[in-house]
């Protein structure tokens, strides 16, 4: 680090889902298919969201998102322009997006490297024919639709999947605090997306017409108690019994945070005992939503770097 | 009877975009004899069933005209890009959407631009169908449909063929053991990752090729647990419901790993 160059600061984190349905309700014109309404409580919820993150004025914007999924490794994004048509495979009908983003590649490459020293196996993405999935597009638009900000996109090795739980969380953990010196390092004023649903049973057959609101309920009184537990929960600030509960939430409620973005967004911010802002809560084919901010900097537990030359850049390369 | 040819293949894109690895050359060299066996029996579709094409709503079927693009595999992006150009038999797969609700699934058909095909059912096509010449039917797989309601699905879409006078060639893309190892490791040294997973593959191929249908769906259950069969080996579900249990042995092209699990390639000897 440059003797110049302030120490980076993770100013917040974001739980911040990635049904499609929200871009397809919201209608941007990135997208093909139109909608008439729908998940207005989660849209409004995002509108919140992307109001708090305007004053914190990032630098970058990371995202882990489930649906890159990598079995060999933790893989970050590492062109610096990725574009593209994205189109869900799941939800053809109601997502398909033109996406253009800017990486700092970076912050991607000492978040790779730090991993490394982590023990963990990293790897850069450099293919510029990548195609960026789904979890990572939803969720940028969702929460900063302006696409202006530079991004650092990491996959999701699924390790909790392949070892226990508790094993695979660890090596989340790990990837989060290499994630948090890889910020430092650069003096990049960081903001965390962690792209995950919460109780992720879902209906297996979609409406006639998808946006057709009087079909929309939690799949599963059990599990929209369980996510109800766990925001209460976080909205006390109660950081060690959530994650004390954690295999257990994801085993009952089959939550997505299995995946890995939750424990990695905690771990990079160091686990704070603060009470998360709940913008919202919604379900999307049944599944459980929540889009909840930590705001580091408002709680004193960051140290925001001010703008680098290095950060200015990349922001003047991706605008 | 419809089906003139049937095959198992591995849906890993290591076999293509490196096979100058030895272990995975092999796999390469298996899967061209294979494409040659397919080509000779002169079917007019390939029903094609890839459990990399994950669905869980609906059962989803491919019914876009023609489908080229380029794709990059999410995993292994450094080794290259992935071509591919198909051509769907649109009246074949309409019929079959329109058909599943008489084994009580519901279909959705695919047709849009730039729809992301997976990179098993490229990398089959590209060496069973290079560009695509023969008509295909592509059929995603359902994490929620189990064994039997593939086996289910894979003959359904084989009778239809049959009602429209088409001769078939069937085509499950999947591995063997799916499990993997998680490391960097050396790739000209590639193995099974653990031998048990070997001797789960090899009783399985030994199997198939003797033609014993009825071993077969004694061993497969525990295959998809103790050996950690790739997606329950839906994909051999798939092929075994197209061929009704009707073949009497099987040619094994090529067996080996594919950063360590297990891959192989089987023509089916039909009656």
């Amino acid at each position: 680090m440059p003797r110049t160059q302030k120490k980076g600061a993770i100013v917040a984190g974001f739980l911040a889902p990635h049904p499609p349905h929200l871009v397809y309700g919201e209608n941007p014109p990135q997208n093909e298919p139109r909608s008439q309404c729908g998940w207005e409580q989660l849209r409004w919820a995002y509108e919140r969201a992307r109001k708090s993150l305007d004053t914190l004025k990032p630098d970058v914007l990371l995202v882990h998102s489930p649906h890159w999924i990598t079995q060999q490794g933790h893989h970050f994004l590492g062109v610096p322009k990725l574009s593209g048509k994205s189109v869900d495979p799941i939800f053809p009908n109601i997502f398909r997006y033109t996406f253009e983003l800017n990486v700092d590649v970076a912050l991607a490459e000492a978040c790779c490297a730090e991993g490394a020293k982590q023990g963990l196996y990293t790897k850069m993405m450099r293919n510029p024919h990548f195609r960026v999935d789904y979890g990572t597009i939803t969720t940028l638009h969702m929460i900063r639709p302006q696409w202006d900000i530079p991004v650092v996109g990491l996959s999701a090795n699924n390790s909790p999947y392949y070892l226990s739980t508790e094993e695979g969380l660890e090596e989340m953990d790990r990837l989060g605090k290499a994630t948090r010196t890889a910020i430092e390092k650069l003096g990049r004023r960081a903001v965390l997306l962690a792209s995950n649903t919460l109780c992720h049973w879902h209906f297996h057959e979609e409406p006639a017409l998808p946006e057709d609101m009087s079909q929309e309920h939690p799949q599963s009184l059990s599990g929209y108690q369980w996510d109800m537990r766990m925001i209460d929960l976080l909205r006390q600030g109660k950081t060690k019994e959530v994650f004390r509960l954690l295999p257990q939430f994801i085993d009952e409620a089959f939550a997505e945070v299995k995946s890995g973005a939750f424990t990695w967004m905690f771990a990079a911010m160091g686990y704070p005992e603060i009470p998360a802002e709940l913008h919202g809560y919604g379900t999307v084919i049944g599944t459980g939503n929540a889009v909840m901010e930590w705001n580091l900097a408002r709680a004193g537990l960051s140290k925001p770097a001010s703008k680098t030359r290095a950060s200015r850049r990349v922001i003047r390369q991706a605008a | 009877m419809a089906v003139v040819s049937a095959f198992l293949v591995p849906g890993s894109p290591l076999p293509y975009v490196k096979r100058d690895n030895p272990p995975w050359g092999r796999i390469a060299t298996g899967l061209e004899r294979a494409g040659a066996a397919l080509v000779q029996a002169k079917p007019d579709v390939i029903l094609l069933y890839s459990t990399q094409w994950i669905a869980v709503l609906d059962q989803l079927w491919q019914t876009r005209p023609r489908v080229s693009g380029l794709h990059v595999d999410e995993n292994w992006h450094e080794y290259g890009e992935l071509p591919y150009k198909l051509r769907i038999d649109t009246r074949l797969a309409k019929a079959c959407v329109a058909a599943t609700s008489t084994i009580g699934v519901k279909s959705k058909a695919v047709n849009y631009d730039e729809f992301p095909i997976d990179t098993g059912t490229i990398v089959a096509t590209n060496f069973l169908n290079p560009g695509g010449k023969i008509p295909m039917v592509l059929a995603s797989n359902n994490l929620y449909h189990d064994f039997a309601l593939t086996e289910k699905l894979g003959r359904l879409a084989a009778r239809l063929a049959n009602k429209q006078k088409k001769r078939v060639a069937v085509v499950g893309v999947g591995n063997f053991s799916g499990a993997f190892f998680r490391h960097e490791i050396d790739i000209a040294k590639d193995k099974i990752v653990a031998p048990k997973y070997d001797r789960w593959n090899k009783k399985i191929l030994a199997l198939l090729q003797a033609g014993d249908g009825k071993g077969l769906s004694a061993a497969l259950p525990e295959f998809a647990t103790k050996g950690q069969a790739d997606m329950g080996f839906k994909h051999g579900a798939w092929v075994l419901g197209a061929l009704g249990g009707k073949f009497t042995g099987a040619q094994v092209h090529a067996y080996g790993p594919l950063y360590g699990s297990g891959g192989a390639v089987v023509e089916f000897i039909l009656k």
